[in-house]
C-alpha cells in the first residue's frame, strides 16, 4: 500500500478525474491518459467534479480553472475542506499564465499547474508524478 | 405519532404588497443575505433597476445573492446589461467572471450586439471567454461566428476554444476552415487532436 | 417530402450514426443531466424519429439544429418529455429514503433543540406515493422519530392529483414494493384490490396546491429541513431551474437539504448548494452559516 492507500501489488489502475467544460479537452485527456494506463472519468464543471469525487475514489484530478457553475479554484478549495476527499491531489490547468494565477492555484490547494495548450508527454509525466504512480 | 400536521401554512400572515423600487434598492444593501436575496429577486419586476443590479454585483460577497442578481439580470436582459456583464470578463474574481459568462449565454441577442468588440479585444483570455459563450449560445449565427474566429484569431488557445465550440455546434461548412487551422498549427499535438475530433463530430462519423 | 423521407428512415436505416448519437447524448446530458445507458440507443432513436417527423425536419442533423438553436427551447421540452418516464410508485428511488433516515435526519437532529419541528417538503407530490413513502420510512426506520415533531408538507400544481393524494388510494402496482408487513400496518385493503393509506397517516400530511414559480405560493415555506424535488426540474429551462433552485434555497433553513431525482444534478442548475454524500446518494446542502 503506498502513501495514498492504493495497492501497487495488485496492479490496480490509477484513476484520474478530468474536469473541464471543453469537450475536445476532455477527449484529449482521455486519449492521452488512457494510453498511459489511467482509468479516466470526466466532469464538465466544478459541481459535477465534486460530485464524482464524492462518489468514487480517485488518485488524481485535473481541473480547468474557467468553467460554468463552479470554477476550478472554488472546486479545489471545497475539496481541500472536505475530509472525505481532501487527499486527492490536483493539477490545475489554465490558459492564463501570470504569476498571480499560479499563486492563486497553489493557494486554492493545487499540487501542480499546467498551461494550455497541454503537451501530451508533459501531461503523462506530471500525472504519474502527482498521482504517485511508479516510474515505468 | 411522530408525524404532526404543521399549522404554519394556515397561520402565516397574508403576503405583503410588492415593495416599491426605493425600498428594494435599499434592501439590496441590507445586512442580512436573505433580505438582499429577496430584493435581488423582486428587482426582476423593475427593468429600470437593471443598472443598479449590475452595480451591486461587483460589491456583493454572498454567492447566493450574486446568483439571484444574475438570474434577475437574465430576466432584464438588454444590450446595456450585456455591456456591463461583458466588463466582468476582465475581473480577477473567477467565480464572478464565470457566472457572468453563464448569464451572457442566456441572452443571445443582447450578447450578439457586442460580440465583435469582444472578439477583437487585446486580451486573449477575454476573447476565449467570448468564444466559450458562443459555444453555448442559442443563436443560429453561432457556428458562423466560431468559424470566423478559427480563420482570423492569431492565438492558439482562442482557436482551441473555437474548435471546441465547433465540435458542439459546427456544421459541414466549418470543415474547410478547420483543415486550414490544422495547417496553421502544424506540430501542435493538442490542436491536431482537437481539430480531428471536431471534424469527426461534424461529419457524424 | 419530409414525411416520405422520415418514413423511409423509420422503416430501414438508423436515425443517426454512432457519432451523432454520442453528440446528441452529450448535448442532452449537458442540458438535463440525464445520461442514457448503453443499450438505450434504440429507445432514444425511436423517440427522436418521432420528433423529427412531428417537427417536419428533414434529417437528424436538421432536427438537432432546431433543438439547439430554437430561442424558446420548446422542442427541447417536448424531447425531454418524450424521453422521461413518469411512473410513480411507493419507495421509488428508495436509496434516497435510506439516505434520509440513515444520514440526513440524524445530522439535522444534532443541530436542533428539543421541541424544534423537523420539516420535510415533497414537491411535486403527485398522487402521494412520495410523501407517504417518506412518512413510512421515517416511522419504520428512524429510531429518533418519536422524539421529534415531524411535519411533512406535500405540494403539487395539479389540484386533481392532490385530491388523489389526499384520498390515498393506491393500486397493487403502486404498492408492489411495499412488504406485506408494512401493508398491513399502514394500509387498509379496499374493494377492487386497491389499498388505502390509514387515516392517521393521511391526516398527518399537509397537502397544498403550489406552483413553484409563483412567489405568492412559495413564500409560505420557510425553515424547511429537507426538500424532495425529484424529476421536476428536468422539465424546466435553464432560467426556470435557476429560479426554482434559488427559491428552494430561501425555503430551506441553514444546513437544510434538497434531494433531486436519480438522474438529476445541481451541476446543471446552480452552485449555491454544496454536494454531500449519504449512503449511496448525492444530496445538496444549504450552507450552515449565512454568508
Amino acid at each position: 500500500m503506498n502513501s495514498r492507500g492504493r495497492s501497487e501489488v495488485g496492479g490496480q489502475q490509477p484513476r484520474v478525474l478530468v474536469v473541464d467544460d471543453g469537450i475536445t479537452m476532455r477527449m484529449f485527456y482521455r486519449s492521452v491518459l488512457e494510453g498511459a494506463g489511467f482509468g479516466v472519468e470526466e466532469a464538465t464543471n466544478g459541481v459535477e467534479g465534486y460530485e464524482k469525487l464524492l462518489a468514487q475514489p480517485f488518485d488524481l484530478m485535473i481541473v480547468d480553472i474557467n468553467m460554468p457553475k463552479m470554477d476550478g479554484y472554488s472546486m479545489v478549495r471545497m475539496v481541500r475542506g472536505d475530509p472525505n476527499v481532501r487527499m486527492v491531489p490536483a493539477i490545475m490547468v489554465s490558459t492564463e499564465a501570470n504569476t498571480q494565477d499560479v499563486v492563486l492555484a497553489y493557494e486554492a490547494g493545487a499540487n501542480f499547474y499546467l498551461r494550455k495548450p497541454v503537451v501530451p508527454e508533459e501531461l503523462v509525466l506530471v500525472s504519474r508524478l502527482i498521482a504517485g504512480v511508479p516510474a515505468q | 405519532m411522530a408525524l404532526v400536521k404543521g399549522s404554519n401554512l394556515a397561520t402565516l400572515p397574508v403576503p405583503q404588497p410588492a415593495r416599491d423600487l426605493a425600498t428594494l434598492l435599499a434592501d439590496l444593501a441590507a445586512a442580512e443575505p436573505s433580505v438582499r436575496r429577496a430584493a435581488a429577486r423582486d428587482l426582476a419586476l423593475h427593468p429600470e433597476a437593471a443598472m443598479a443590479a449590475c452595480d451591486r454585483l461587483v460589491m456583493e460577497a454572498s454567492p447566493s445573492v450574486r446568483a439571484v442578481l444574475f438570474t434577475t439580470l437574465i430576466h432584464l436582459q438588454s444590450p446595456a446589461v450585456a455591456v456591463r456583464l461583458a466588463a466582468l470578463l476582465r475581473s480577477d474574481d473567477a467565480p464572478l467572471r464565470n457566472a457572468a459568462i453563464e448569464a451572457l449565454q442566456e441572452m443571445p441577442d443582447a450578447f450578439a450586439a457586442h460580440l465583435q468588440e469582444l472578439l477583437a479585444d487585446d486580451d486573449s483570455d477575454v476573447r476565449i471567454f467570448a468564444v466559450n459563450i458562443l459555444g453555448a449560445l442559442r443563436h443560429t449565427q453561432a457556428p458562423v461566428w466560431l468559424a470566423g474566429v478559427v480563420r482570423s484569431d492569431p492565438h492558439v488557445n482562442v482557436c482551441a476554444a473555437a474548435v471546441d465550440g465547433l465540435a458542439e455546434v459546427g456544421g459541414l461548412e466549418a470543415l474547410a476552415d478547420l483543415e486550414d487551422l490544422r495547417r496553421r498549427f502544424d506540430g501542435n499535438a493538442f490542436m491536431e487532436f482537437a481539430i480531428d475530433a471536431a471534424m469527426r463530430r461534424i461529419r457524424g462519423e | 417530402m419530409a414525411t416520405a423521407t422520415v418514413a423511409h428512415l423509420k422503416a430501414s436505416s438508423p436515425v443517426m450514426t454512432d457519432e451523432e448519437f454520442a453528440k446528441f447524448c452529450e448535448f442532452f446530458y449537458r442540458k438535463t443531466g440525464i445520461q442514457f445507458q448503453d443499450g438505450k440507443k434504440y429507445y432514444v432513436e425511436r423517440r427522436i424519429a418521432d420528433r423529427i417527423e412531428k417537427t417536419g425536419s428533414d434529417s437528424f442533423r436538421d432536427y438537432f439544429t432546431l433543438v439547439r438553436f430554437e430561442a424558446n427551447g420548446e422542442e427541447l421540452q417536448f424531447l425531454v418529455n418524450s424521453m422521461t418516464v413518469n411512473e410513480t410508485y411507493f419507495f421509488r428511488e428508495d436509496y434516497q429514503f435510506d439516505a434520509l433516515v440513515g444520514g440526513i435526519l440524524p445530522e439535522i437532529a444534532r443541530t436542533k433543540r428539543r421541541g424544534d419541528p423537523i420539516r420535510i417538503w415533497s414537491i411535486p407530490c403527485s398522487s402521494g406515493e412520495e410523501p407517504y413513502s417518506i412518512a413510512i420510512s421515517i416511522l419504520e426506520r428512524w429510531d429518533q422519530a418519536d422524539s421529534w415533531n415531524i411535519e411533512i408538507c406535500a405540494s403539487d400544481i395539479d389540484s386533481k392529483i392532490l385530491h388523489e393524494a389526499r384520498k390515498g388510494l393506491f393500486s397493487e402496482r403502486s404498492v408492489s414494493r411495499v412488504s406485506a408487513q408494512l401493508r398491513s400496518k399502514y394500509f387498509v385493503p379496499r374493494i377492487g384490490g386497491d389499498f388505502q393509506i390509514c387515516d392517521a397517516l393521511r391526516e398527518s400530511i399537509d397537502f397544498s396546491l403550489v406552483n413553484v414559480v409563483d412567489p405568492l405560493h412559495t413564500h409560505r415555506f420557510r425553515n424547511i429541513d429537507v426538500i424532495f424535488c425529484r424529476n421536476l426540474l428536468i422539465y424546466f429551462d435553464d432560467v426556470g431551474r435557476r429560479e426554482t433552485v434559488e427559491m428552494f434555497f430561501d425555503a430551506l433553513g441553514p444546513g437544510g437539504y434538497i434531494c433531486l431525482g436519480h438522474s438529476e444534478s445541481m451541476s446543471r442548475m446552480s452552485s449555491i448548494f454544496v454536494p454531500r454524500k449519504f449512503k449511496e446518494s448525492i444530496v445538496y446542502q444549504k450552507p450552515l452559516s449565512a454568508e
